[in-house]
């Protein structure tokens, strides 16, 4: 040990000798350094008292502390800075350039809390008897950011745009075929009238077009490809004149806007990838409040809400979360053991426990936020899921391979608690954590027999996801190996197509549910929640089934 | 010694290509396809298989893989590194957008581990047995032990939300930068600290500095001036590493502190199958690695004369 030479040294050295010799020092100054590292998290601000506030409640009031500082003066044209998670404008080369909860552009065709379609762009429409043609009247007086009116030629140009090849984006892929099934033809009547015609009755057209289906810019925002060429030009009540990409962007209150304007003047929206980070600058009051997709989650939203700073709004969203069985191999072929997996999930203690409430358990494979949604009682029993697992698997236990997404750490915590109820019916999991991409694929080799998954609406007609699910020839019965084939479904969905009579589709469209609720081609957990927090300093922060009302919010008084 | 540098840079060649091929066999062999990924990067739609079909012709992927690697390489050598299947953005643009950010980060933090090394390392040794040497060791073990992001929410805790010290996260000031380069330096730093103390101590036991202390030189110039030049050599070969490896950015550190950097751009490549950015940021990430490598070696030969060009070295 050659270092023990220098033991002579510190020996004979003539170093003026320093006060701090031996042990009691070095455990004085490591008091100290305790002492002040206690010092500085302990005196930090001590978090006011729990608001007590239950889990799903809408936001509430403003109390103490807010009305304390009331006394101070509010700017209101003062900046408001929110985060999300992600680009809610990734820019020039997105189909849409932004999400719609930015309300920068605008639609021909919103929708209403319960996803029905209401009048955006277009204050009114009118479809022929034969429902082969759909008549626009198109508002007026409307114009762009860019100052381009707003007219029959201007949905005629973004129709065009459509009709090109499809146009990749963060929220949904933009072509016609997507959104107009069987569009021959887009016609001007007049400056403020368009009509469009289809060659196959669509009846239901107005819910393929709600938002992001039918999207409207100025016709001299796009590049030559089709996408943008420079910052979004919609008619929103709020302009984007800042976006710097992965940092923020800005909005600013569009001031000839046609309807009631925006309250904020300045929105300022940053992205902060982390949720511990965006829960930390709520805190630390640099953010305001949080917005888009997996926002918060539950547990962060009821820690924050224990500081009555803070307020917590949450709605219904478009998700549902579900458990893919693999349909066509053992044992999940067997429509029984289907049954017997989902009668042995304890959804309400599912959700209760590990989403804190945030959620309603379903067995419905059609979402709730849409108006053709209808609501079947959720069924637990153990002892006959047991039966049905025990018709199907005789006194054998079966191993089963169950696939998790690991880009959602929960998913395996479900994925455990689920395990445990399954084993109760024979089956023996064995979890596989893979980045939902791998977990894609190896559905598509069938090497799963079930995987964790979830599903947004791209729209609201309740068709899509039946078409999609339940159909053989569906591409996500396809995709996740459902094997799912019913000729009941068959003949229901071959009856919608042709189907004008609304009291009839929402019929044929319960009777669906019903089927997927008793057959279980998927397993459903829950119906997920929009879930924001907020600071109290805001007025009007109200979830709603995709963001918020934007427009509504500011400071309060 | 310019022949030696020439060899060193013309070696690069083929350890860059091969980065490139494996780079690229890696993308293609991972399970997903870009196409349907592009189409769905909300994870919320399906595309139908006439869409896949027409978004793989349009990115290539329906090309044999040579052709599409071969075409990849020929637009590299005119500077261009291709179009991001996800966004469409030209990948150089994007790298290069993101790369100053990067670069102040790891210099910064490169910097402080540099520093902090260097010095803590010193002082443990002239107070070696001490009080301070007791510190630093402590201070060392400490900065051990703390996983990087646990470290990263500890700052964001205390220094951000409770006391307004600094911001959470974002660019924008100097103050933006201090959190992250604290924690990405931290652990490194210990590491550093503990090598240049072993190293130090190594040297200090040589017969030359039994010399050097029979002279009378003061405690802190006998560790500072003699000996440390000669226990620099494995400190800096560490910090070379370290420098390569951060230079690629840190997904964990950009990721809790909002830092749109390189790291962040290639965890998300990854995620979607982005080929054409995951080989353009191995290709800058690579370059640079070997860079660093190279300026060690040199910076080696240079403070070190009994090292020889060629990889021999004398004893004596």
């Amino acid at each position: 040990m050659k270092q023990l030479s220098l033991v002579p040294l510190r020996k004979t050295n003539q170093l003026p000798t320093n006060v701090f010799h031996g042990k009691q020092p070095f455990t004085l100054l490591l008091t100290l350094l305790l002492a002040m590292m206690l010092l500085i998290t302990g005196c930090s601000p001590a978090a006011p008292a729990a608001a007590n506030e239950p889990a799903g409640t809408p936001a509430a009031e403003s109390t103490a502390p807010a009305v304390a500082e009331a006394n101070t003066p509010v700017d209101p044209d003062a900046e408001i800075v929110l985060a999300g998670r992600r680009n809610l404008a990734p820019g020039e080369r997105d189909a849409y350039y932004c999400s719609s909860i930015l309300f920068v552009w605008e639609p021909l065709v919103s929708q209403d809390s319960n996803a029905s379609p209401i009048p955006g762009l277009a204050e009114d429409w009118e479809m022929s008897e034969d429902g082969h043609q759909w008549t626009f009247h198109l508002r007026q007086g409307v114009t762009f950011h860019d100052g381009t009116p707003f007219d029959a030629d201007a949905v005629l140009a973004n129709f065009e745009r459509m009709g090109g090849e499809v146009k990749t984006s963060s929220f949904y892929p933009l072509h016609v075929d997507t959104h107009y099934p069987n569009l021959q033809e887009v016609l001007k009547v007049d400056d403020h009238t368009v009509q469009l015609v289809f060659s196959q009755p669509a009846p239901t057209q107005l819910y393929n077009m709600v938002n992001f289906g039918s999207a409207m810019y100025s016709p001299h925002n796009f590049s030559e490809d089709g996408y943008f060429n420079g910052l979004a030009q919609g008619t929103g009540p709020f302009r984007l004149v800042e976006n710097v990409l992965d940092e923020y962007l800005v909005l600013e209150r569009n001031e000839d806007y046609y309807g009631e304007k925006a309250v904020a003047n300045t929105i300022r929206i940053r992205v902060i990838p982390d949720v511990d980070t965006r829960f930390a600058a709520m805190k630390a009051e640099e953010i305001m409040g949080v917005l888009d997709l997996s926002a918060i989650t539950p547990a962060l939203a009821e820690e924050l809400v224990k500081d009555e700073r803070f307020g917590l709004s949450s709605t219904k969203s478009t998700m549902i979360r579900f458990l893919i069985p693999n349909g066509t191999t053992f044992p999940f072929d067997d429509v029984r053991m289907r049954q017997a997996a989902s009668l042995i999930i304890d959804r309400e203690t599912f959700v209760n426990e590990l989403h804190h409430g945030f959620g309603t358990p379903t067995t419905n494979i059609l979402n709730y936020s849409t108006p053709f949604y209808h609501d079947i009682p959720v069924a637990y029993d153990p002892e006959k899921a047991k039966a049905l697992a025990a018709e199907v698997l005789g006194d054998q236990r079966m191993p089963i391979t169950f696939y998790v997404n690991g880009g959602e750490p929960l998913q395996k915590t479900e994925a455990e608690l689920l395990s445990v109820w399954f084993s109760e019916i024979g089956l023996d999991a064995t979890i596989q954590v893979m980045e939902w991409t791998a977990v894609r694929e190896e559905m598509k080799a069938g090497t799963h027999h079930l995987a964790r998954a979830q599903q947004g609406l791209s729209n609201s007609e309740a068709a899509t996801i039946f078409r999609r699910f339940m159909l053989p020839d569906g591409d996500q019965n396809v995709g996740y190996r459902l094997g799912y084939d019913n000729p009941r479904v068959n003949e229901l969905m071959a009856a919608v197509d042709g189907e004008l009579n609304l009291d009839r589709r929402h019929a044929i469209y319960q009777e669906i549910q019903e089927i997927s609720a008793e057959e279980q081609p998927i397993i459903p957990l829950f119906n997920d929640v929009t879930l924001l927090v907020f600071n109290k300093k805001l007025a009007n922060y109200d979830a709603q089934v995709y963001g918020l009302d934007l427009p509504a919010i500011g400071w309060a008084e | 010694m310019g022949l030696y540098v020439w060899r060193r840079l013309l070696a690069l060649v083929p350890v860059l290509v091969g980065i490139s091929i494996i780079a690229f066999a890696l993308g293609v062999l991972a399970p997903g396809d870009p196409a349907e990924i592009a189409l769905n990067r909300s994870g919320l739609y399906t595309p139908t298989p006439e869409q896949i079909a027409q978004v793989r012709s349009e990115l290539g992927l329906d090309r044999p893989l040579v052709v599409q690697y071969g075409h990849w390489f020929q637009n590299l050598l005119r500077g261009d590194l291709g179009t991001s299947y996800t966004n469409g953005r030209p990948v150089a643009g994007e790298l290069l957008r993101r790369l100053p950010l990067t670069l102040q980060l790891a210099g910064s933090a490169f910097m402080l581990t540099c520093f902090s090394g260097l010095f803590f390392g010193t002082l443990a040794v002239v107070f070696h047995r001490e009080w301070p040497d007791r510190l630093i060791n402590l201070m060392v073990n400490l900065l051990l032990s703390f996983p990087g992001f646990w470290l990263a929410l500890l700052l964001i805790l205390v220094l951000a939300e409770n006391r307004s010290l600094l911001p959470t996260s974002g660019t924008g000031t100097l103050a933006h930068f201090v959190m992250p380069t604290l924690t990405l330096s931290a652990a490194t730093s210990a590491i550093a600290i503990r090598l240049t103390r072993a190293s130090l101590l190594q040297e200090m036991g040589k017969p030359y500095m039994l010399a050097a202390r029979a002279k009378g030189l003061h405690r802190f110039r006998l560790v500072a001036t003699n000996a440390l030049p000669n226990a620099l050599p494995p400190v800096m070969a560490l910090l070379g590493n370290y420098l390569g490896g951060i230079l690629g950015g840190s997904v964990v550190i950009e990721s809790i502190f909002a830092l749109p950097g390189i790291g962040s751009y290639a965890i998300e490549a990854i995620f979607t199958r982005d080929y054409p950015a995951l080989q353009g940021y191995v290709l800058i990430t690579g370059t640079f690695y070997v860079l660093v490598m190279l300026l060690v070696d040199l910076l080696s030969v240079m403070l070190n004369p009994r090292v020889r060009l060629g990889g021999a070295s004398s004893h004596g």
